[in-house]
């Protein structure tokens, strides 16, 4: 099979697409082009002598770099295990898609304040068992609070129970901001056609 | 040319939903005999499903449905000479589909008796409409 007029178009499109897709994990991203230039492949080789028009033909009915790679990012966005992602990827994920637009940019926000939200969470459990009298559930005058130093004020309430229950909240907020950010994502439509 | 009305445009877009909706289930009811690679997985979804997607569709989802664990694949090198990447139902991809099957099963039968009516163009008091 002679591919020579059809090697550079070919090319192209797939350079095209290894760049749209280029936040992906090496592996997977090259596992991904990998099967579709085999798929291109494959249909040329049902042409005996492909020309120009052919190749064109089999990118064209194949999908354009932009279609095949937002329609990829929503099939992993979608996965039942989408949950477990970690929440630096969705964070860089979501940085990306402020170039969407306004939606865009809101779910970027979204997730940046979830995020840092579970983290305190997390840094303050980290924190009590060496700040036991600055780090707590602290309840005063001027409202509660969690963390102050060099001296805290009011009166701590549940110290035996902080760490866990910052745990547990960390945790929760992480798993509902990512949560969040699958129905934002399902429900935006400006963004789901710009992602 | 037939000009396409708005009312046609919405019944097109309502049928790419329905296709849409039923990938999943047609691509693993596709492997449920035997493996096969992207290309074979498409003409089954041509000859027997009358689904016509763009071609590039399959793939993430192949992806999507080796992701969670319904799917595995590895590369074949072919005799053609470039490899091709072969997929198969897993133990969970087979209790899946089965599900899937079911419920498209009841589902069918109970919308058919929906429609009975509608098909045969009658109102709801048995009058032609």
């Amino acid at each position: 099979m002679n591919l020579t007029h059809c090697i550079p178009m070919v090319d192209t499109y797939f350079a095209q697409l290894n760049s749209k897709l280029s936040d992906l994990p090496v592996e997977r991203r090259q596992d991904f082009l990998r099967e579709l230039r085999a798929h291109v492949l494959d249909r040329l080789e049902q042409v005996t002598a492909p020309s120009v028009d052919d190749c064109r033909s089999v990118l064209k009915a194949l999908g354009t770099p932009d279609e095949i790679a937002r329609q990829y990012r929503m099939e992993m966005i979608l996965r039942t295990s989408s949950w477990r992602l970690s929440p630096f990827k969705v964070l860089r994920t979501t940085l990306r898609w402020t170039v969407a637009g306004v939606q865009g940019y809101l779910v970027f926000v979204v997730a940046l304040i979830g995020y840092i939200l579970s983290a305190s969470f997390y840094i303050c459990a980290l924190l009590k068992p060496f700040f036991p009298k600055n780090v707590g559930f602290f309840v005063s005058d001027a409202g509660i609070n969690f963390a102050q130093f060099p001296v805290q004020y009011g009166q701590e309430y549940l110290p035996n129970y902080f760490i866990p229950i910052c745990i547990v909240m960390g945790y929760l907020a992480t798993f509902g901001t990512t949560l969040l950010i699958r129905f934002l994502v399902r429900h935006l439509s400006q963004l789901r056609k710009k992602i | 040319m037939l000009k396409s009305t708005p009312k046609l445009e919405s019944t097109e877009k309502w049928e790419a939903q329905i296709r849409k909706g039923c990938l999943d289930l047609v691509i693993l009811a596709s492997l449920w005999k035997t493996r096969l690679y992207g290309l074979e997985i498409l003409r089954v979804l041509e000859q027997n499903s009358r689904l016509v997607v763009a071609e590039g569709t399959v793939y993430p989802i192949l992806s999507r449905l080796k992701e969670e664990g319904l799917l595995q694949s590895e590369w074949v090198e072919a005799e053609a000479g470039h490899p091709r990447k072969y997929y198969w139902l897993t133990a969970a991809g087979r209790l899946k589909i089965v599900s899937m099957a079911h419920f498209w099963k009841g589902f069918a039968a109970s919308l058919n008796q929906l429609l009975v009516p509608v098909l045969n163009g009658k109102d709801d008091k048995g009058e032609p409409s």
